[in-house]
């Protein structure tokens, strides 16, 4: 019924269900806050596994305080800015809240609590908890979420494929030309590639820092046309257009519609790939051998992390609650779980340095997981500025020519690009 | 629709305009007081859901289109500012518009020109008609996500279609990255929509009366001229109602865009393709002008407007209604 009345009404006015969508979501929000005594709301992103291992920590936050409820809201990836935005903007927003590199896009418009005050009263100490990545998610000198999950890019490669070649294992002091020689030497044309690539800003914004480059330079401005950054971008694209070792965007096309470097690396079609903890859901059937090693360096070590936090919004009623929450399910008890289910990386270093993580049950082969623990000693800090999606779009718009190889320089994509961030990012802060 | 219950009491009707005493009317009224109340409660869901969830949003997004607006913090007041930097200052707009243009004026007509081919093949008597309605019809039962899947794989570089092309020594693009060729490939995806339209053509088809084909027979006419003189007229209505429908939802294109060449893993078609409602899908959503989106979709609404209006316009040169037949 309602369907059909949908239909009809936009056909009667002629396509005003556009304008109608954008408002209704937002129009109609004007509901009560949350209630002070009912259960804190917790929304996070992902699929089932995530809600599983979400609400095994959840279960044992309960356990110790049973004065606490927690309903748990799991929103698909795709969706979960729009579902998140518009119950705030209803002022009924999650009373925690997971949030990653767009957190300031919450907390420049005054969305979330600061938690250092909470933080002192609760005794917690993020530099000693979380390490460098304890104070990831500041604004203008406000922390906004504490760590939740964090786990650096780490390469992943066909130990099989390696042994064949005779190479040996990449290590954390592999010099790109060290990586350019094993590239080229794993790689059988039309067939296997020996890396899997570096379009992706996590993995080629490793390779800028590794050269001394910034994307925002300390004053707040993009400097992504800076002769470092230039380098790292025009090694990167060389790989793909020069030296053929990385797939091109067609031939990831003809291996199967949305095959990347995640997909392509179980199959055995490229001998190393460079990404985040999730690779190895998809190798846990994997029938040849493989292994982790930290990020190679460029001038010096710097690698991506991927992760994410947890914030308490400003409308929470229960900030004391809300912040007791996060404080357990940060703690080595809960943190516990994420690696336990085999969902993540915890961002908790004392978890991340336990054998519970450096043997987790459910690894079948020896793999060397110390590894995310050393390279978050290098972990480089990416500029979570609040236009974080537009730069983001802004970048991968302005680079799309380049990663499909009709504009080889990198000079020039760079440059195009530096002008659009500096109309996007006005002000230096 | 509610004003089809008039012919339901014709008994009454003359009598209420018979008897000029007034103490008659209320007794008489009393059924039909009865009836406009249920008429009014039936109708209710549909005035209260068009009044809160589309009316009232309407004239909200017309002050929020005036305001600089991000959904967390109050709109601030700008006056015209968010119209004015789309139309002098945004060449986003102006290619998203574009690209919405293309799209439109092509999958259209094209989509109406092969409803009719394969509605006018089907008509005739083949073997297999039945089952050759089912197969056309069944492309617009698969969810989009999927026929998006296929179309990744037809058009991937070294794909079927590619293939099928290079039979003639053609070499294809490499579709769904290629920047002009991003695209083509959506209408060709639109086209697989056809069926939609071909069973209501074929419908249209069967009500013909075979009388004007027999007396267009006896007179000589070839078949060809059955179809432009008899056949196509009598369709020109549905044609009309396809080519609204078609038009609306051309301009409103969006999930087609945004599955088939994904912001975050094809941006370069992404870019190439970028249509009205996923460029008003972004700056709502995914950057948190508001405002600015209201007044995106104000003027693809006035852009659907004047399209809408001119093909009403021209509906008396070409639009033949049997029941206007003086």
């Amino acid at each position: 019924m309602p369907v059909d009345k949908l239909q009809m009404s936009r056909r009667g006015f002629l396509g005003l269900g556009a304008a109608a969508g954008v408002i209704t979501l937002t129009a109609c929000g004007t509901s009560s806050g949350g209630s002070s005594a009912g259960p804190l709301v917790m929304t996070v992103w992902g699929g089932d596994p995530d809600r599983k291992t979400y609400q095994a920590r959840i279960d044992l936050l309960v356990k110790k305080y049973p004065d606490l409820k927690v309903k748990l809201q799991l929103i698909p990836n795709d969706s979960y800015p729009q579902k998140v935005q518009t119950m705030i903007a209803g002022g009924s927003g999650p009373d925690i809240m997971q949030v990653a590199e767009s957190v300031n896009t919450y907390s420049s418009k005054n969305q979330l609590l600061p938690l250092d005050d909470l933080a002192k009263a609760a005794k917690l100490d993020t530099e000693q908890r979380f390490g460098p990545v304890g104070s990831l998610y500041s604004y203008e000198d406000k922390l906004y979420a504490i760590p939740d999950r964090s786990g650096a890019v780490t390469v992943f490669y066909n130990k099989d494929l390696f042994d064949k070649k005779g190479i040996k294992a990449p290590t954390a002091d592999w010099t790109w030309d060290d990586a350019l020689d094993a590239f080229k030497e794993l790689t059988v044309p039309g067939k296997q590639w020996g890396y899997s690539g570096a379009e992706w800003w996590p993995q080629w914004w490793s390779l800028a820092y590794q050269n001394g480059g910034t994307i925002i330079d300390e004053s707040g401005r993009p400097a992504v046309d800076s002769d470092e950054v230039v380098e790292a971008l025009q090694w990167a694209g060389d790989l793909v257009f020069k030296h053929k070792v990385v797939p091109s965007k067609a031939d990831y096309a003809d291996m199967g519609p949305d095959i990347g470097g995640d997909q392509a690396f179980p199959n055995q079609k490229i001998a190393t790939h460079a990404n985040g903890f999730w690779v190895m859901s998809g190798l846990t059937d994997a029938k040849f051998a493989w292994d982790i090693a930290p990020m190679w360096r460029g001038e010096k070590q710097a690698v991506s992390a991927f992760g994410s936090g947890l914030a308490i919004s400003r409308t929470s009623k229960q900030r004391d609650n809300a912040f007791k929450a996060i404080d357990f399910l940060t703690s080595p008890e809960a943190q516990q779980q994420i690696i336990a289910s085999g969902q993540d990386v915890p961002a908790n270093l004392e978890v991340q340095k336990s054998q519970a993580f450096l043997k987790p049950s459910w690894m079948k082969t020896d793999v060397d997981m110390g590894v995310f623990a050393e390279s978050s000693a290098f972990v480089f800090r990416a500029p979570f500025i609040p236009e974080w999606n537009e730069m983001i779009d802004t970048i991968s718009n302005g680079l799309a020519d380049f990663w499909l190889g009709k504009e080889r320089s990198a000079k020039k994509a760079l440059t195009a690009v530096q002008k659009d961030l500096e109309a996007l990012i006005k002000s230096g802060s | 629709m509610a004003t089809t219950t008039a012919p339901t009491p014709p008994p009454e009707a003359p009598a209420a305009t018979k008897s000029p005493t007034a103490p008659k009317k209320p007794k008489l009224s009393k059924r039909r007081r009865r009836e406009a109340l249920s008429f009014y409660l039936f109708v209710s869901p549909w005035v209260i859901g068009f009044l809160v969830f589309l009316l009232g949003p309407m004239i909200a997004s017309i002050y929020y289109s005036l305001t600089d607006w991000d959904s967390f913090t109050p709109p601030q007041w700008v006056g015209f500012q968010n119209y004015v930097t789309l139309l002098t200052d945004d060449p986003v707009f102006w290619k998203a518009l574009w690209n919405t243009l293309f799209y439109a004026a092509v999958s259209v007509p094209l989509g109406l020109v092969l409803g009719l081919w394969l509605a006018n093949l089907l008509n005739k008597q083949v073997r297999a008609r039945k089952l050759l309605r089912t197969l056309i019809y069944l492309p617009t039962l698969i969810p989009l996500v999927a026929t998006a899947m296929i179309f990744r794989m037809v058009l991937a570089p070294s794909g079927p279609l590619n293939d099928f092309l290079g039979l003639f020594g053609v070499s294809g693009p490499n579709w769904l990255y290629d920047g002009p060729w991003v695209k083509p490939a959506l209408i060709l995806m639109s086209t697989w929509g056809a069926g939609a339209a071909t069973v209501l053509l074929l419908a249209a088809m069967k009500g013909i009366p075979r009388e004007l084909y027999e007396a267009a027979e006896v007179d000589g006419a070839s078949a060809m001229r059955q179809f432009w003189s008899i056949t196509l007229p009598h369709l020109t209505p549905i044609i009309f109602f396809n080519l609204i429908m078609g038009l609306i939802g051309a301009f409103q294109v969006f999930s087609q865009v945004y599955i088939l060449v994904s912001k975050g893993k094809n941006p370069a078609g992404y870019d190439a393709a970028q249509t009205m409602v996923p460029f008003l899908f972004d700056q709502a959503f995914s950057y948190y002008h508001m405002g600015y989106a209201s007044a995106i979709s104000w003027l693809l609404f006035l852009v659907i407007l004047v399209f809408t209006v001119i093909a009403f316009r021209t509906t008396r040169r070409w639009v033949f209604y049997e029941t206007e037949v003086k």
